[in-house]
């Protein structure tokens, strides 16, 4: 009876799974069959088609999801009878790069994804999208009110793959209250490690128990930070030119400069000038916005957050991005996410549709809309001149610091970022390392190597599924 | 106590007798019959879980033998390198930590409501509020119970951290210190599953006779003493509900470790559960084959649970 | 009656309150916490009772267009009824089989209902992920509830009930000439009913609370959310306040706390009756 049961399992999974291979196989060769291919079609491809609906899946909530809605309706009522844009809110962006990879296996792609960043790589080796620069090419569409530096993270090869939309880039903030306080200066922030110590020791407070009431400083352990300073010290983040030339296959992760970075956070951890915080932002941003830290590392994303749960409480000053050595050259990588149009099983009309979205989102009066009610980075530069974005920022001169600093970063492989399929991965390995040193107390070089190690497994493995 | 009133039967005492002759003769067929209804009845059950549990394992076995593409699809044999990839010291901690978890969580979530139940059988004023009271964590999904103690928990506006500090102790880092992390993430499980635990045993402890809780508690010497030996083997099936359910939350927990450290710091609070949900759907992940094959030990691990829960526990169970 | 002396009962009543307090901290924060601005509840400690109530985070919570909290309320629901009913099928006519119904198989069948069991669906959720997705039902509510029609869990509970049923009673309706069916339907699940109710409300909360599933198949469709995929989508929020979050959450808690509170006499009645005695 044992061999009658075992034959019947195997039989029954070994039918179940050309079902299954079956299914897969026949959704890919509908898209090929389909009239989807990846180049990009004219403006009459949208001629006789009646109204075009298309599906965005994004992962905008609260109220930059509200005021992506409010831009949606605006370019549904422009173009009502030709295009309809159908929002589709899917969480976080991992959850939307999830649901888009298991799309693109069923046959139920959108015609527009918001993709983060660092998911960038991974969109471009799924050829399942028309780069935005195909569209460009067709319309001869004038590029240059988008800023270049936002514009590099997406471009490879000088190629433009997808449209910047939501960016953000990160700043030192400060409570300006408790710098005045401590009689420091907050017009003239720390700019390096150095400076922020020596500026942390003065502010950092304590009880008549010696318990510490104000830190001096305190960040997320973010990924996402270590990226950036990397950046700032004009330093590649991973190899072939920040995969920019070629494949990447190590995240630089062990360098001198990082290790220097996270003894220097161990040590505020460990004179108890910086609490110990883990990776979650949001934590952080409590601790700033309740007090408890007098110095945090945001993104410009956080500035109306801050202003709004402070309001009464301490006022807020801003500075750039500190640098691990007063010489480093850089300046901050100008991250957030972009808008993919996809080609892949799509008809001409949906491609075209999907552009003219894309283009109404990115263009200055979009981007100052979304500017100012977001707090995001415009990556238009017409946004910044236009009169509601001026008067945005005369309100918050805090954001001035970002505009200044955007202008001051010059455009370099290392300042556009590293491309890589595995870039999520890498992210999560470079919080593992801080955590362990900053935390837990292992010396920061081996934690560094630790994880650079570990990284190679997940990034060959990435390669080779390129290849499939 | 019984199964409510059975008087409904009013089955009459003569028709318990054996059956008359010709039972016999018939017995064969009507036992074929009797197989062949059981099976009926139980295929849609089966079928239920058949395909989307059973038929799933055998997929797992295949997946684990797999690479994929970059869309998660399996392709190419790449034969036991994932169960390779799990021999290593990083998983062997993952083992560990589960069963840390887990041990951590089954035992004061156990005994913890035990130790609120217990004097709740006593007919005093105001046990029924305690026990709605104490129960209310039952009403909390992961995710709700997770999002609210990381607000309790927060180092910026933590309540819990100023209680400390007026009693002049230091606050620990809750979710950031290796041992804290684990710490916090297991007492909120706790918390989660007392409520449950508590209305289980309270109700087990109703159906113990009055007489006999009070012999057990006549005075406080011998009180614990007889609490141990006479009234648990009485609610030993609610007790051996309570372990078997609550090491399967343990054992299945991903929420709390996922919302609360994301199983850090470092990897401190990783359990195999979480790794599962890593590898296959975190960070832009689909190391589906990975995954599935730490399912298939995760699979190991939960029937060795199960054979010593019911082979050994549960013959000392006393039902009645 | 011996009638505890008055140092037990005092240092009963001491432990409790202690435990209470400790054990109900968050629920009294959560419940409050949407009442209060969110500047009263940064404050530390949280001006928990400061007089200064609002109703504007529960208002912020429910009208947030993001993630509306309305369809996710209706597919929490519709999760939960029909798992359990579902569940209430399959396991009351597989438990029924396994306690009466004589057969070779019944051993191994009830071995495989409880190995299922110790199977968490987190380590077949891939295959699951990926059966349920070629069946092309990403944007229908089934696929939230697909694979958790049946239960090994519910048919175990079930099981415990029905072995407490006398076997001389059943076989005296047997013989009284009651079919199988007749016999469960009229005198069983009658003479079983807490235990019934116990599954049902098992049953329905496990559907409830599910999150990781809903969270991952359903990250297709949008309005798949449930209310639990909603608070987490709530917690990412950017920008958004603990008192939010805490009002959100009680709107979601509302259901289950109320039937902890009220309907606390059947959970404790169907789980004495079923798996539990």
């Amino acid at each position: 009876m044992r061999t009658t049961l075992r034959r019947v399992a195997v039989g029954l999974s070994l039918a179940a799974l050309t079902a299954t291979a079956a299914a897969c196989g026949s959704a890919t060769a509908n898209d090929d069959a389909a009239a989807g291919g990846t180049e990009a079609p004219a403006a009459s491809a949208l001629d006789g088609k009646g109204e075009v609906s298309i599906d965005f899946w994004h992962a905008m909530s609260g109220k930059n999801g509200a005021a992506l809605q409010q831009l949606t309706d605006q370019f549904n009522a422009k173009n009502k009878g030709r295009v309809k844009v159908n929002l589709q809110f899917k969480n976080t962006y991992d959850d939307t790069l999830s649901a888009y990879k298991a799309a693109l296996n069923s046959g139920q792609a959108p015609d527009v994804v918001q993709v983060y960043d660092i998911g960038t790589r991974f969109m471009i080796d799924s050829k399942s999208t028309v780069p935005i620069q195909s569209f460009v090419d067709v319309d001869k569409t004038d590029t240059s009110d988008i800023q270049p530096n936002i514009a590099g993270y997406y471009s490879v090869d000088g190629k433009l793959y997808s449209m910047p939309f939501n960016t953000s880039m990160p700043l030192l903030y400060l409570n300006k209250t408790a710098f005045t306080k401590a009689g420091l200066d907050p017009a003239n922030p720390p700019k390096t490690l150095d400076e922020i110590t020596e500026a942390a020791r003065k502010l950092t407070v304590k009880d008549a128990g010696g318990r510490v009431t104000q830190y001096g400083f305190g960040a997320a352990l973010y990924g996402w930070f270590l990226e950036q300073w990397t950046a700032a010290g004009n330093q590649e983040y991973c190899d072939q030119g920040n995969g920019r030339d070629g494949r990447g296959t190590t995240v630089k992760l062990a360098t001198d400069d990082h290790v220097k970075l996270l003894a220097w956070w161990k040590k505020m951890v460990d004179e108890g000038l910086a609490p110990k915080l883990d990776s979650n932002t949001t934590t952080a941003d409590n601790a700033f916005t309740a007090g408890t830290v007098a110095m945090t590392l945001e993104s410009t994303g956080s500035l109306g957050g801050f202003l709004t749960s402070t309001q009464g409480k301490f006022e807020i000053g801003t500075g750039n991005y500190p640098k691990i050595n007063a010489t480093d050259a850089g300046g901050p990588i100008i991250g957030g996410a972009s808008l993919w149009v996809v080609g892949k099983g799509k008809d001409d009309a949906r491609k075209r549709a999907a552009w003219e979205f894309v283009k109404f989102l990115a263009d200055k009066d979009s981007q100052a809309t979304w500017h100012t009610s977001t707090g995001y980075f415009p990556i238009s530069k017409g946004a910044l001149e236009t009169e509601v974005d001026k008067q945005w920022v005369a309100q918050r001169p805090q954001f001035q610091t970002a505009i200044t600093q955007l202008q001051n970063t010059p455009l370099s492989k290392a300042t556009q970022g590293c491309l890589l399929g595995a870039m999520p991965q890498a992210r999560k390995a470079a919080e593992q390392a801080m955590q362990a040193a900053v935390l837990s107390g292992t010396d920061p070089r081996a934690a560094l190597q630790q994880q650079e190690q570990a990284m190679t497994g997940p990034i060959k493995e990435y390669n080779q599924s390129v290849a499939g | 106590m019984t199964a409510p009133t059975l008087t409904a039967t009013g089955a009459p005492a003569g028709h318990v007798d054996r059956p008359p002759e010709g039972a016999r003769r018939t017995a064969r067929p009507a036992r074929a019959r009797e197989a062949l209804l059981g099976l009926l009845f139980t295929l849609p059950g089966l079928a239920g879980l058949g395909v989307f549990v059973v038929f799933p394992l055998f997929q797992a076995v295949y997946l684990s033998t797999r690479g994929n593409d970059i869309l998660g699809n399996p392709t190419r044999s790449v034969g036991l390198r994932h169960f390779h990839e799990l021999l290593t010291p990083a998983f062997g901690t993952v083992l560990w930590q589960t069963l840390v978890f887990t041990v951590l969580v089954v035992v004061p979530g156990v005994l913890l409501p035990l130790s609120l139940a217990a004097p709740m059988t006593q007919r005093l004023p105001g046990m029924r509020i305690f026990r709605t009271a104490f129960a209310l964590p039952f009403a909390y999904s992961v995710s709700a119970a997770s999002v609210v103690w990381l607000i309790m928990l927060n180092p910026g506006v933590s309540p819990v951290n100023w209680v400390l500090g007026l009693l002049g102790l230091p606050a620990p880092n809750w979710t950031t210190e290796p041992g804290w992390a684990m710490a916090t993430v297991v007492g909120v499980t706790v918390w989660m599953v007392s409520g449950f635990n508590l209305l289980v045993l309270a109700a087990g402890l109703a159906g113990v006779d009055e007489e006999v809780l009070e012999a057990a508690r006549i005075d406080g010497a011998t009180g614990p003493r007889q609490f141990v030996s006479i009234v648990l083997p009485l609610i030993s099936p609610s007790l051996f509900f309570a372990v078997v359910t609550t090491t399967l939350t343990a054992l299945q927990a991903l929420g709390q470790v996922q919302i609360m450290t994301d199983g850090g710091p470092n990897g401190h609070t990783r359990t195999l559960v979480y790794s599962i949900f890593d590898n296959a759907f975190h960070n832009n992940n689909s190391n589906f084959g990975l995954a599935s094959a730490q399912g298939l030990v995760l699979l190991v691990v939960g029937v060795l649970i199960a054979v010593v829960q019911f082979g050994v526990l549960e013959r000392r169970v006393h039902y009645r | 009656m011996n009638r505890p002396g008055p140092l037990p009962t005092v240092l009963t009543y001491l432990w409790l309150a202690v435990a209470a307090v400790v054990l109900l901290f968050p629920v009294l924060l959560t419940v409050l916490g949407g009442f209060l601005p969110s500047n009263a509840l940064l404050h530390q400690p949280p001006q928990l009772l400061d007089g200064h109530w609002t109703l504007e985070n529960y208002r912020a919570a429910w009208r947030q267009p993001v993630v509306p909290l309305a369809p996710a309320f209706v597919n929490s629901l519709f999760v939960g009824v029909s798992i359990m009913l579902a569940h209430l099928v399959t396991s009351c006519l597989a438990a029924y089989a396994l306690v009466f119904l004589r057969s070779p198989l019944r051993r191994p069948i009830f071995w495989l209902f409880l190995a299922t069991i110790m199977v968490p669906y987190e380590s077949i959720v891939v295959p699951n992920a990926l059966f349920v997705r070629s069946l092309g039902i990403n944007d229908n509510r089934l696929s939230l509830v697909l694979p958790f029609l049946a239960s090994g869990f519910g048919v175990f509970m079930l099981r415990q009930a029905f072995r407490q049923f006398p076997r001389e009673l059943r076989e005296a309706a047997v013989i009284d000439g009651c079919g199988h069916l007749r016999f469960l339907l009229t005198i069983l699940l009658p003479a079983t009913r807490p235990a019934l109710i116990g599954i049902a409300v098992w049953s329905f909360l496990q559907g409830w609370n599910m999150y990781f599933w809903p969270l991952i198949i359903s990250s297709s469709n949008n309005s798949l959310n449930t209310l639990q995929t909603a608070v987490f989508a709530l917690k990412d929020n950017e920008g958004g306040s603990p008192a939010v979050l805490l009002a959100g959450i009680t709107i979601t808690l509302l259901p289950t706390l109320l039937l902890v509170v009220f309907g606390q006499r059947w959970l404790v009645r169907g789980f004495t009756a079923g798996a539990v005695k």
